[in-house]
């Protein structure tokens, strides 16, 4: 990496047109935002399994970012989900996913005060479904070293669920959970920046899938990640590479690790390219069973299974031991100084022999889906 | 969990405390790109943390607040 090669020239003029730029001067958001921006989302999402069409998912969504009285800002999103068709078989025996429709309304909004060395956020956002509503409350706040090569991050979230599901199996159930964040963002030369976020989230309440036979969850779940990001610029290539690795474990037994990494590079008349791929394996749940089947009982009751039972069990797919693979490109193109837009393809696939450790779930059938977003963002 | 969760406190500490010649404001001019903030796209992010979040049993780790979901 030569980049270091290539500093800016030092100089009053350069400094003064660097620091008109949003972000510069500090490694966070420890500044208000100089321009305002609106952005407009439409994504459609789609599953299938061999031979079957599943879930898709049609979302358009809309973001708002405001600076107020150059101290201040105000960001929105609205979002609704149009989910329908069936749920993923959870085993390749198993014919019987169940049809579903469903419209999700979700909206949060964020305060946020700038300070000379960092900045306080307040947020809260809202999701109903037909059988499910959520609030969240969150606060967060940032402080940068003096030189601003350093900032640190504190959060802490709340959230309280209702859920009340159609079949009525639970009625009034609930889960509250209780986040708290630490992070460090750290400038490492010209063209490289790093982050470490730890998060821990406490919850209590209703974890069972009511939609799903024999799925007894604990009422209780401790989630922890480590995130550790990092972004690098290549001028003399005109692009950008931005890496992260997350290390996910909680209460259920399970533990994962998600690499991402993204490449956008800069092409002639405002367009950029950026092929994108994620990898991600999970270790099942401690009470995962593969639904093998029970002779007389049949599908999906595990062998010996004993009715009215209080142990933990459950066959959702989610919690079983698998692998997945994302790749996608995303295309965009900067149009003037406001406006840019952008549209973004992505193929994923899900398959239980591509997890990197644990055991089980051989049987799965491979789950793939496709996504398109596109999108339009204009500054003002 | 609680025996990692030192090792990574010691990790963040190494992170913030690194010893590397300390940038001036006048070099950040690359550092000010939208493809150089930590956080990307906003709508992006969040349909990607929703769709992960409905078909993976792992989730969240860049932010707090965000509720929840029916989907998992």
């Amino acid at each position: 990496m030569d980049n270091t090669k290539n500093k800016p020239p030092v100089g009053q003029a350069l400094l003064a047109a660097a620091m008109l730029l949003p972000g510069v001067g500090a490694v966070h958001a420890e500044t208000a935002p100089e321009r305002g921006q609106i952005g407009l989302k439409y994504l459609y999402y789609k599953e299938d399994q061999t031979g079957l069409d599943r879930i898709s998912v049609r979302a358009p969504s809309l973001y708002v970012l405001a600076p107020v009285a150059g101290e201040w800002s105000i960001a929105a999103s609205a979002t609704t989900d149009d989910v329908s068709g069936a749920s993923p078989r959870y085993h390749s025996a198993v014919s019987g996913a169940s049809r579903m429709s469903d419209l999700r309304k979700a909206g949060d909004v964020t305060v946020t005060r700038y300070l000379p060395r960092g900045s306080i956020s307040m947020g809260a956002a809202y999701s109903t479904e037909h059988d499910y509503r959520s609030r969240a409350l969150s606060l967060q706040g940032t402080l940068a070293s003096e030189d601003k090569n350093t900032s640190w991050n504190l959060g802490i979230g709340g959230s309280d669920d209702s859920i009340n599901p159609v079949n009525n199996i639970v009625r009034g159930e609930g889960r509250q959970t209780l986040s708290v964040l630490a992070g460090v963002t750290r400038v490492l030369t010209p063209f490289d920046i790093a982050q470490l976020t730890l998060t821990h989230s406490s919850g209590h309440g209703y974890y069972s899938d009511p939609y799903k036979l024999v799925d007894n969850r604990p009422r209780s779940r401790d989630q922890s990640t480590a995130m550790l990001q990092w972004n690098q610029r290549f001028t003399k290539l005109g692009g950008t590479s931005r890496l992260s690795y997350r290390y996910y474990r909680d209460s259920f037994g399970i533990s994962a690790h998600t690499l991402g990494g993204e490449y956008v590079q800069s092409l002639s008349g405002g367009w950029t390219v950026s092929p994108s791929v994620r990898l991600y394996s999970q270790r099942a749940a401690d009470f995962y069973f593969d639904p093998v089947y029970d002779a007389a009982l049949g599908a999906p009751f595990p062998p010996g299974y004993v009715f009215g039972g209080t142990g933990f069990s459950s066959a959702d797919q989610r919690l079983s031991a698998f692998g997945a693979v994302t790749v996608g490109i995303k295309v965009a193109k900067q149009i003037g100084r406001d406006w840019n837009v952008d549209l973004k393809l992505e193929r994923y696939e899900q398959r239980g022999s591509w997890r990197l450790f644990g055991t089980g779930s051989p049987g799965l059938d491979p789950m793939r889906a496709v996504s398109l977003q596109i999108g339009v963002t204009r500054l003002w | 969990m609680r025996a990692q969760l030192p090792t990574a406190m010691v990790f963040l500490a190494m992170l913030s405390g690194c010893a590397l010649k300390p940038v001036q404001a006048w070099e950040k001019g690359e550092l000010a790109r939208p493809d150089m903030l930590i956080q990307g796209d906003p709508l992006e992010t969040r349909f990607n943390e929703h769709i992960y979040a409905s078909k993976e049993a792992a989730s969240g780790g860049s932010a707090v607040g965000g509720g929840g979901c029916g989907c998992n």
